[in-house]
């Protein structure tokens, strides 16, 4: 199993313990990940606006993974939205293909495959039961709350996971590494991450309701899929305390941090030291030091 | 109350939106607010309503859209999006709307006084830039341009934090491929 990665500029940023995660996961899996060169930013969501400049950064990406005959994986449910769009223009439309091709002048993007999401991969493709099989350090008894967000799951037609209104991927890897996922209402919610910039207020407003919920719910810790959701659920997580004087002390782990305990990693392998809320209670609950 | 005046709307606004990319869908919505159950926003920020939006869109109040801070409320959850019965795209709606108000601020033609697309602008400026998004300048620069250098104090201690983990770059680098990314915005954008 051999892919083309494009890991986004988060995870030279703030998302450094998911890039991390993902080496020190697929490495052990025995997943083949190669980083594809020069890649540029997708223009997240700030370049939502311009559809047609979205569009064409991201089918750069796209193009140079194409030239590697492998097929296009990522982890940011930002930059996976992002090229999948393009992806989708290109095949729907003629006019949209050569619009895009003008714009990348000297490359050249066919759309010959799109691009996947880690977590799909390894339900879909490498198997749970084969995770499963790997697991060294069983999460038993850790509670964990799946937050899928939006752009994982949304739009349905670029998203294509398994239920648009209920999916159950980020349920079901977390039982196959024998922890619990709880039922958890805010799974498909936003974070409200595009407006932290400009109406910080309502940001926090989301995230609250979703980090309320993981306590309540009892929960060990949250478990993510996107770096922006990262940012608002985590990095944010003690201004939220402050603006509402709460206490959550909710530790928000990536998906690829919770793969990478069960397969026996070191917490500092994975990054957990990295996360702004302290994940030692995940690890003291697993027995890890 | 307020009066709207119909005369006073521009008609030609809705056909403005589906020549744009994402925009082709808007005449398709009929108001039946399928859109507004279910938006986060609306739940808690009273004054915005998508299906207001595209309502506005349609009689062509470019003005009243393009003055208040409506359309930079969406969150870009695309939870409209995929429970319109209409297939009308809201979410890209929004955006195509968005994109002649941030085309036409570039021009000099109007100023919007929303936080987020001078954000937006921000961002894409750095991509621009340096192929990357250089996030530690992009957000340093809109909490001291928005918010204020006091706000950006109160960021210290998850700054030294962030710096210490690797999570933030003190030094912008451009990727190889910048003579590329000039192309996409020269064809895109007719910038130079």
């Amino acid at each position: 199993m051999k892919f083309s990665y494009y890991p986004g500029c988060v995870m030279h940023g703030t998302a450094v313990e998911f890039g991390m995660s993902t080496l020190a996961t697929c490495g052990t899996l025995g997943i083949d990940i190669v980083e594809i060169p020069d890649w540029n930013c997708c223009g997240a969501l700030e370049v939502y606006p311009d559809m047609y400049l979205e569009l064409a950064l991201s089918a750069r990406n796209a193009a140079i993974a194409e030239e590697t005959g492998f097929p296009m994986m990522t982890t940011c449910a930002i930059c996976f939205h992002n090229v999948s769009k393009a992806y989708f223009a290109v095949n729907e439309s003629e006019k949209a293909k050569d619009m895009i091709n003008d714009a990348l002048g000297d490359m050249k993007y066919e759309g010959k495959e799109a691009i996947r999401h880690l977590l799909d991969i390894l339900v879909s493709d490498y198997g749970l039961e084969n995770i499963t099989a790997k697991v060294k350090r069983s999460l038993d008894g850790l509670k964990v709350a799946p937050f899928y967000g939006c752009l994982l799951a949304r739009p349905k037609e670029i998203a294509r996971f398994d239920d648009p209104e209920n999916p159950q991927f980020l349920d079901r890897l977390i039982d196959a590494l024998g922890a619990e996922s709880v039922p958890f209402e805010h799974k498909m919610k936003c974070c409200g991450g595009s407006l932290l910039m400009s109406r910080e207020d309502l940001a926090h407003h989301l995230s609250r309701e979703i980090l309320e919920e993981a306590v309540n719910v009892g929960a060990d810790c949250l478990v993510i899929t996107c770096p922006m959701c990262n940012v608002l659920l985590d990095l944010q997580q003690k201004e939220i305390e402050k603006r509402y004087g709460i206490t959550l002390n909710m530790p928000v782990l990536y998906f690829t941090q919770l793969i990478g305990l069960a397969l026996g990693h070191k917490p500092k392998e994975l990054g957990l030291d990295k996360n702004m809320v302290s994940t030692a209670s995940v690890t003291k609950k697993l027995g890890v030091g | 109350m307020n009066t709207i005046k119909a005369a006073d709307f521009d008609p030609n606004f809705k056909f403005e939106i589906e020549k744009e990319l994402g925009g082709e869908h808007l005449t398709k919505c009929f108001n039946c607010t399928g859109c507004t159950v279910g938006c986060p926003i609306t739940e808690i920020e009273p004054t915005y309503n998508p299906r207001k939006a595209m309502r506005m869109a349609i009689l062509g109040m470019k003005k009243e859209l393009f003055e208040s801070e409506i359309m930079w409320l969406c969150v870009s959850c695309y939870t409209c999006y995929d429970q319109c019965p209409q297939d009308v795209r809201i979410t890209d709606v929004l955006n195509a709307m968005k994109n002649i108000a941030e085309r036409e601020e570039r021009m000099g033609h109007i100023k919007l006084e929303s936080a987020k697309p001078a954000f937006d602008k921000e961002f894409v400026d750095s991509i621009k830039r340096h192929g990357e998004v250089y996030e530690t300048g992009v957000v340093i620069a809109q909490i001291v341009k928005h918010q204020g250098i006091k706000r950006l104090f109160e960021y210290t201690s998850t700054g030294i934090f962030m710096f210490k983990k690797g999570k933030l770059s003190l030094i912008p680098k451009n990727i190889k491929g910048m003579k590329q990314i000039k192309n996409i915005f020269r064809v895109v954008r007719g910038e130079k």
